[in-house]
């Protein structure tokens, strides 16, 4: 009678804990699935801006016939970002884009009427838009992977994340200080 | 998000829904009765003497039966098209992209942020107060409006600061809340009204009720006053069921702005900016106030028993007292701190306790531009104007007109060189127009005196075949703009509006004036 008693305890405990395992899975995978998806809402938006950039470019020319460093300067950082693999070579790659785009942006500032052009007016304010569309992804894809990194490194979900291979994501570190407080084009 | 916000919203709107059934019901039931007794007194009064107990009550019966169908309907209504009732009482035009970039573009920012899976419409009200409201039924079916004032009043970080708050309404499922509460209040509110004016011009059969019917007329007596009593109270008391849930919300959602944005300031700002705006909304429906930003009918300043929103000055002052971050935790002890209380404002599971949000600083002024005053209130009203389907008209001596639709004459004179211009074969794309006008607006604010005194005129300037007679388009060598010139402009020369390069026409010149 008791013997019975305990062989079932033990089935339900094992149950139990097998659902508990489950669970712990599940979890995972949806942590998982959550940081993939961060990042696709940050990859859109890097490609907006590298899309944006050349037609920035095409636009300043006109007005800036003596700045051609400066121009390739962006052309360069772009193409980088552009051929950039690798969550932390893209955020390397990214804010040294940003940078450029901020010091093209200096010299912006000795072209009043490129400044006043229409056209570039409306790109400045699409692509000071994507910066920060970029930097709020930024903001929700760290969240989701900090989860997730916490999550596998925890016990005991360490020992189901070790069994099936979950492996800690990185975060996107933007490297300049200042690009990591404000999101922002400077112009000044 | 907030899921124990979210959560109890969802308890919350179930609630108020049978809540306001049971009133409704109960009004119905009355109202009914009310009716009956009434033309007990009056016309039938010798038919009804005969009716048993079992049709005491029928008339009640028929009015709840009534107000149980209308319940019904109303939570249809308010569960598949409110919204859309809310935005076109409240006059609302949608904008695209194209007529707004900024606007649009601060509304994906704060979508992303709060990570929604659908970007919200958006939509204009033209009215030159500030303020903003959100409607929706959920995080993948929902809209933001902001007033053309607003638009007038902000700057960038602003804007962003008041999309994020309607944004944190959205994600907390307040809207849906809103708008069935808001739907369910309209319609006692409706309801009682009618009832009340209509007792205005009923006959007058109360002084006819003397002893001679006994104790039955002493009892229906008292019916009729519990209905009349009822009658009053129940617009009072849903308004009180309604109004006191609301008024969390606003702080919830200032909560939700300040970590959105990472930018408290921004938000206060723009509360500071609504407080002060001598502007009031006038086309905002009473039932709709608590869907505001800022309660559209009376600033709140003392925040008592009907008041919407909490005081705009508190919750600027919490706003202004987020030193350390911008994280939920500041915004409660920033909360704490100026109310001087320790109400709970979100559950701890809520809170984020862990999570460390710095500010940031404000964005830099050169993006903040469309929100210099003068600017930007000409061009949100160019853009009211635009799907108003006024034509704008840009003439050569550099004057804009605007023509209202209700101008029915075929052409107009400018009012500076007195040139004529046709309207309809004018500019017919508006959009195209007011874009181009106010980029022209900025430009002139800022740079057309001292581009032209650098000369830039005396160098050698671009010369063009002038086709007489025809609106002609010629390409700026400087810029690479398309100049326009009309049938009758018939000057030999132009300056292109943007880069202030000169361009000469040849060719033969046909009078007009």
């Amino acid at each position: 009678m008791t013997g019975t008693v305990v062989f079932w305890l033990i089935v339900a405990v094992l149950v139990i804990v097998l659902l508990y395992l489950i669970g712990i899975y599940n979890a995972l995978v949806g942590l998982r699935n959550q940081v993939k998806n961060a990042w696709s809402q940050i990859d859109v938006q890097l490609k907006r801006r590298h899309d944006l950039i050349p037609n920035l470019v095409e636009t300043a020319k006109g007005y800036m016939k003596h700045e051609r460093e400066t121009f390739e300067n962006v052309t360069r950082a772009r193409a980088d970002a552009t051929g950039a693999r690798g969550v932390p070579q893209i955020a390397q790659a990214e804010s040294r884009l940003t940078e450029a785009i901020s010091r093209f942006m200096a010299v912006v500032e000795n072209y009043p009427e490129l400044k006043a052009n229409e056209n570039f007016l409306a790109l400045q304010e699409e692509l000071s838009s994507t910066e920060n569309r970029i930097a709020f992804a930024r903001q929700a894809y760290n969240d989701a992977v900090l989860f997730l990194n916490n999550k596998i490194e925890m016990f005991p979900s360490s020992i189901i994340a070790n069994m099936f291979t979950f492996s800690r994501e990185a975060f996107f570190e933007m490297e300049d200080a200042s690009e990591r407080t404000a999101p922002k084009v400077s112009f000044s | 998000m907030f899921w124990q916000v979210i959560a109890s919203n969802r308890r919350k709107t179930v609630l108020l829904i049978i809540a306001m059934g049971v009133v409704l019901a109960a009004l119905g039931f009355f109202l009914g009765e009310a009716v009956g007794i009434w033309s007990q007194y009056t016309t039938f009064s010798a038919m009804s003497e005969g009716d048993g107990a079992a049709g005491e009550h029928k008339a009640g019966y028929i009015g709840l039966g009534i107000a149980v169908g209308f319940w019904a309907v109303l939570l249809l209504v308010s569960l598949l098209g409110s919204d859309q009732l809310f935005l076109s009482l409240a006059g609302a035009k949608e904008v695209t992209h194209d007529m707004y970039p900024q606007l649009h573009n601060v509304v994906e920012e704060m979508r992303i942020a709060a990570s929604l899976p659908v970007l919200p419409k958006i939509f204009i009200v033209d009215d030159p107060a500030p303020n903003a409201f959100a409607v929706g039924k959920g995080p993948k079916n929902s809209a933001i409006c902001v007033t053309a004032g607003l638009l007038a009043l902000c700057d960038r970080d602003e804007l962003q600061g008041v999309v994020a708050h309607e944004m944190g309404h959205i994600a907390n499922r307040d809207v849906l809340y809103m708008t069935v509460a808001a739907t369910m209040l309209g319609a006692v509110t409706i309801i009682a009204d009618t009832f009340l004016r209509s007792l205005r011009y009923a006959p007058a059969a109360r002084y006819r009720s003397s002893g001679s019917r006994g104790g039955k007329g002493m009892a229906n007596l008292w019916l009729l006053l519990a209905a009349f009593l009822f009658v009053v109270l129940s617009p009072i008391l849903s308004r009180i069921l309604y109004f006191s849930i609301s008024r969390s919300r606003e702080f919830l959602a200032d909560a939700t702005s300040a970590r959105l944005t990472r930018f408290p300031d921004g938000l206060a700002s723009a509360l500071e900016k609504i407080m002060l705006s001598p502007e009031r909304l006038t086309t905002a429906p009473q039932a709709a106030a608590p869907f505001y930003i800022a309660n559209p009918y009376k600033q709140d300043l003392d925040g008592g028993m009907f008041a919407t929103h909490p005081p705009l000055a508190e919750r600027i002052r919490i706003l202004r007292s987020m030193h350390k971050g911008a994280s939920l935790k500041d915004y409660v002890k920033a909360y704490w701190e100026v109310t001087r209380t320790r109400k709970t404002l979100l559950a701890a599971s809520d809170m984020e306790l862990g999570r460390v949000i710095e500010k940031r600083g404000p964005s830099p002024k050169d993006t903040l531009r469309e929100g210099a005053p003068d600017s930007s209130a000409r061009k949100a009203g160019d853009i009211m104007r635009a799907m108003n389907d006024y034509v704008f008209i840009s003439c050569a001596c550099g004057m804009k007109m605007k023509v209202p639709p209700e101008f029915t004459r075929g052409n107009v004179r400018c009012p500076r060189c007195n040139r004529e211009h046709m309207i309809g074969e004018a500019d017919s794309n508006a959009l195209a127009a007011i874009l181009t006008a106010t980029a022209a607006f900025t430009r002139n604010a800022n740079h057309s005196r001292p581009l032209s005194a650098t000369g830039r005129q005396t160098e050698t300037p671009q010369v063009e075949q002038r086709k007489p007679g025809t609106w002609q388009t010629v390409k700026c060598s400087g810029c690479g703009r398309g100049v326009q010139v009309s049938p009758v402009f018939n000057l030999s020369r132009v300056t292109c509006p943007t880069c202030g390069n000169a361009i000469e026409f040849e060719g033969e010149k046909e009078s007009f004036l």
